[in-house]
């Protein structure tokens, strides 16, 4: 495997590598790889940034007037 | 007060403990289903629209909710069904549909603008940009992606709650989170 192929692999392990679902012989070897390939590291880490971005700026509390709403909607006993 | 009468009065009554339980119950729920519903909607008036309608729905149809199982995952159940009938009116027509790109795509574009600082990129995406993207993600996959993602369930919640196979759950999960980036990508490069 030339060391292009090894960043085309790395690049198909990122999900499941970041979601700790590869298999201890393929995090091992993605682990070998990213310690000496900083163009992978680098968007490995960029990767890990973006996901906490997302979750930063989507989740946000519900609206207490939108509480009231909901708790309304219960039924008349 | 005959007999029959007095157990009809007392099953009306455990009816009416049961059901207050379960609104009590669901109500405690609502900022976990608020945070799924606001990341399948493309605002935030949106998502408030689809978590009455969804808790409507809930409260009408308590009886069908059995006892013991997972509630938050029948309140989301109801919460993704309500929104894939929305979705299909607005979704795009499948040849529009957005094409796959590889996991580094958004990084090499942003990085071929010259752009070095990645955490300034980063902090330019604002909600408005990342809901933008989310909704140009077809909703098969957003909702796999918004549950885990943002919601932070497992894959066997969003399993349960979407009724797919959890290998089905982990494909949708990794073509949308590259159908997100590259949606995310003009953003990234525009905002600059």
């Amino acid at each position: 495997m030339t060391a292009i192929d090894k960043c085309d692999w790395c690049e198909e392990v990122l999900q499941p590598f970041l979601d700790r679902d590869l298999t201890d012989a393929e995090q091992k070897e993605a682990e070998g790889h990213l310690k000496d390939c900083e163009y992978c590291s680098t968007r490995y880490r960029f990767e890990e940034k973006l996901r906490r971005r997302v979750v930063l700026v989507m989740v946000e509390p519900m609206a207490p007037a939108l509480k009231q709403r909901l708790s309304q909607l219960r039924l008349e006993l | 007060m005959s007999e029959t009468s007095s157990d009809e009065a007392r099953r009306l009554a455990e009816g009416a403990r049961d059901r207050a339980n379960f609104e009590e119950e669901a109500l405690a729920l609502a900022d976990q289903v608020y945070r799924v519903a606001r990341g399948v909607s493309r605002s935030k008036e949106e998502a408030e629209d689809l978590m009455q309608e969804t808790y409507a729905r809930a409260f009408r149809s308590w009886e069908s909710f059995t006892p013991g199982t997972n509630l938050r995952a029948w309140l989301l159940r109801i919460l993704t069904n309500l929104n894939i009938d929305r979705g299909r009116k607005a979704q795009r027509s499948p040849d529009l549909q957005p094409l796959e790109e590889g996991d580094y795509f958004l990084y090499n574009r942003i990085e071929a603008t010259g752009e070095t600082d990645e955490d300034r990129v980063l902090e330019r995406l604002s909600q408005d940009h990342i809901a933008e993207a989310l909704s140009a993600v077809p909703h098969d996959f957003r909702d796999v992606l918004v549950l885990v993602d943002i919601g932070d369930f497992s894959y066997a919640d969003a399993a349960q709650i979407l009724d797919i196979p959890i290998g089905t759950v982990m494909s949708r999960l990794h073509r949308g989170r590259r159908i997100l980036k590259k949606e995310l990508a003009d953003m990234a490069v525009e905002a600059q």
